[in-house]
């Protein structure tokens, strides 16, 4: 997402020995998904007014090998900045990590977040602190990711592991080498409908949107497809009237597309369709069928009392207007299976 | 002034766009199993702002057939366990100091196929709005609807008469004629929006969404064409899953739901015929027996003996209990629910069977 700086690969002094295992500096790739950034976007928010950057820690899984991280979810922990030092409250993050596990026990700690890109010493004290053996991220490298959340300016994210450097071992300790890593976001299958209702909201004065009913959404699914179309299809007239550039690789995308389009038979499609649609407004009557029956029954079996008839009376009613549902439940069954055998004749 | 705000009924729910995310995340890891969760927010002007959100931990028990059920309900029933209660307390507690609004506002559970008003959710939602706090919601996630295409949030409480019979736990014949409680009454459906906080505002207008405007260099071959990295993905609104014309999976899940209902609504009407028909047998043998006191008593005052007491028969005989028609109540809103469902989706189905067919017919 963020441009990457041009960064020199130096043979670096390895750090004293005193620090004993290293941890992995082998490369990485990084996915992140939408909710974790959504979370670091709303902490940013909720920061307190004299603070700059906020911090939290990052959840998520790893791959066997650990090439492979998925950013998956992430929490804020508090932390005090200033000039001289940098205070990280060790026991909310312990706490918090804890309680995260018991919801979600397939993640892991893989690292940290903060939402400013600034990289300085208390980074790394803290890079330190989330990579170190125990309580760490050890033996792999601990994930460091910036998020820039600079009013008016463009949300720039960048993702860092680290490599320990320094020539004793007090300067080892709050000091390290960042060394950027590919990331991406990426979203899921299930997420897109989310999304999708998200980003509709974005042109929105008051950053809302109700609920899309299904309708809204086709009408607007089929407008899209429909400018689209319009946009290929004045290319193509103005190509046939030598207005524009022929393209022989666009010609050749467009006839493969074009290809995929079935060739049926007009009685099939005639037929298939009628069979189908026949089918969908039967089982759409009947659900309405069973919705009035269902409540005339409910009324029957509290009104019955009240004619003071007796008691034999309601239940006969009762009995009737279950007996009726249960034959219309049926028939909605055998009209089902009639639709799925048509559709393997088809 | 206190007092006319808490009385106000809700009038709306305002979704943060990290909560609408959140949910689907759990809801999509856990599924089939129902997930829920806590909500956090704050009330302003009568609309419950949902500001944040946190899943329950996982109940794992060994998934065998025959435990199957019991963790399915355990997962169902986790808003009211206590230990839910206390981890709920405890999150609240670490994340009031990272300034999150602090307030439990209610619990999200996800569903599929819509299938979700039943004695478990009625009682969670009971259960946070007698304990908990009075203006508390229940977001519902229906996982296969929104695989559909549109996302399907919804908000629900219990209506005021609902809760007091519930208290009462009095769900006769006798009593539901006298509140006039119907099935539809029993859940308040709240409006839904969604709302983005500036940032995600900005992030998602970074996204890249729309085809490039500007003129575009052509590409060489096809194979560079297809293997451009600079084909803009689809975007993510409009959302072309809405166009997919698989029909019959859902419509036949529906409808086996909807059988579903339909059974267990007769064999609750069984239930009743059954309590009726005993009552029926027990009266008349009461009035058997008064009658036949009533008879001796005549023959022992004709005999100038003292009369036998009358109401003996409340020791001697015992009416049975009428079956609660709460099932019955939740069992026809479910299947107004499913009715519901049918009718939305079949209306998009059809309009788009028409386009279909006019598209591949087109002299017609």
């Amino acid at each position: 997402m963020a441009e990457q700086d041009s960064f020199l690969h130096l043979a670096r002094p390895l750090g004293p020995a005193s620090i004993g295992a290293q941890p992995s500096t082998a490369p990485l790739s990084v996915t992140i998904q939408p909710q974790a950034i959504f979370s670091i976007l709303d902490h940013s928010t909720r920061r307190p007014v004299d603070q700059e950057r906020v911090i939290g820690t990052l959840l998520g899984t790893r791959s066997e090998d650990g090439t492979e991280i998925e950013i998956r979810n992430c929490y804020a922990v508090p932390h005090t900045e200033t000039a001289e030092q940098v205070e990280v409250d060790m026991d909310y993050q312990k706490q918090m990590l804890a309680l995260h596990l018991k919801a979600n026990p397939r993640e892991v700690l893989v690292g940290w977040y903060a939402t400013s890109t600034d990289l300085n010493t208390f980074s790394a004290l803290i890079q330190n602190f989330y990579g170190q053996q125990g309580d760490g991220t050890w033996p792999h490298p601990a994930v460091h990711l910036t998020v820039s959340t600079v009013p008016g300016k463009e949300i720039e994210s960048r993702t860092y592991i680290s490599a320990p450097i320094g020539v004793t071992a007090e300067r080892a300790a709050d000091s390290c080498l960042f060394i950027p890593v590919p990331h991406e976001l990426k979203y899921g299958e299930a997420e897109k409908s989310g999304l999708e209702l998200i980003s509709s909201a974005k042109d929105n004065e008051d950053r809302s949107q109700g609920m899309l009913t299904d309708l809204e959404g086709l009408e607007r699914a089929i407008q899209h497809v429909l400018d689209m179309l319009e946009r290929v299809s004045n290319y193509v007239n103005n190509v046939l009237d030598e207005e524009a550039t022929p393209s022989s690789a666009l010609g050749q995308f467009l006839m493969n597309a074009l290809s995929l389009a079935p060739k049926v038979d007009p009685q099939d499609i005639e037929r298939d369709f009628n069979a189908h649609i026949q089918d969908v407004l039967v089982v759409s009557y009947l659900a309405n069928t069973i919705r009035t029956q269902i409540d005339l029954s409910n009324r029957l079996a509290t009104a019955a009392l009240t004619l003071g008839t007796g008691d034999a009376v309601a239940g006969d009613a009762n009995k009737d207007g279950g007996d009726n549902k249960n034959q219309r439940g049926g028939g909605d069954r055998r009209n089902k299976g009639r639709g799925q055998q048509r559709q393997q004749e088809a | 002034m206190v007092d006319t705000s808490r009385d106000a009924p809700l009038k709306g729910v305002q979704i943060e766009a990290l909560v609408v995310m959140k949910i689907i995340k759990t809801s999509a890891q856990q599924f089939p199993t129902i997930a829920t969760g806590a909500l956090v927010g704050m009330e302003v002007d009568g609309t419950l702002q949902i500001t944040n959100s946190f899943p329950f931990p996982t109940v794992d028990v060994p998934s065998t057939d025959s435990h199957q059920d019991s963790a399915s309900n355990l997962a169902a029933a986790a808003p009211r366990a206590k230990a839910n209660v206390t981890y709920q307390n405890e999150m609240i507690k670490f994340l009031r100091e990272v300034n999150v609004d602090a307030n439990n506002v209610g619990w999200y559970m996800s569903t599929s196929m819509g299938n979700f008003i039943n004695l478990n959710t009625i009682e969670n939602q009971f259960f946070y709005q007698k304990e908990m706090n009075e203006r508390t919601v229940a977001i519902v996630h229906d996982v296969s609807r929104s695989s559909q295409g549109s996302l399907s949030l919804r908000a629900f409480r219990l209506s005021p008469a609902f809760i007091t019979a519930y208290k009462e736990s009095k769900f006769t014949t006798e009593s539901l004629q006298k509140s006039g409680l119907r099935h539809h009454d029993i859940l308040i459906e709240l409006p839904v929006t969604i709302h983005n906080s500036h940032l995600v505002t900005s992030l998602l207008h970074q996204l890249p969404s729309d085809a490039p405007k500007e003129e575009l260099q052509f590409p060489p071959n096809l194979a560079a064409l297809q293997q451009d990295p600079n084909t803009p993905q689809p975007p993510l609104y409009p959302n072309f899953d809405s166009l997919d014309l698989s029909i019959d999976p859902y419509l036949e899940k529906t409808c086996d739901l909807l059988l579903e209902s339909i059974e267990n609504h007769h064999t609750e009407l069984n239930n009743h015929q059954y309590h009726q028909r005993a009552l029926g047998r027990e009266q008349a043998k009461i009035t058997a027996w008064q009658q036949k006191r009533k008879a001796e008593n005549a023959a022992r005052a004709a005999a100038k003996q003292p009369p036998l007491p009358e109401d003996e028969w409340q020791r001697l005989f015992k009416l049975p209990q009428e079956p609660s028609r709460l099932e019955v109540l939740l069992n026809s809103r479910q299947v107004e629910q499913y009715a519901r469902q049918v009718d939305g989706f079949t209306a998009s189905v059809s309009s788009k069977m028409f386009a279909v067919k006019s598209n591949l017919l087109p002299g017609e």
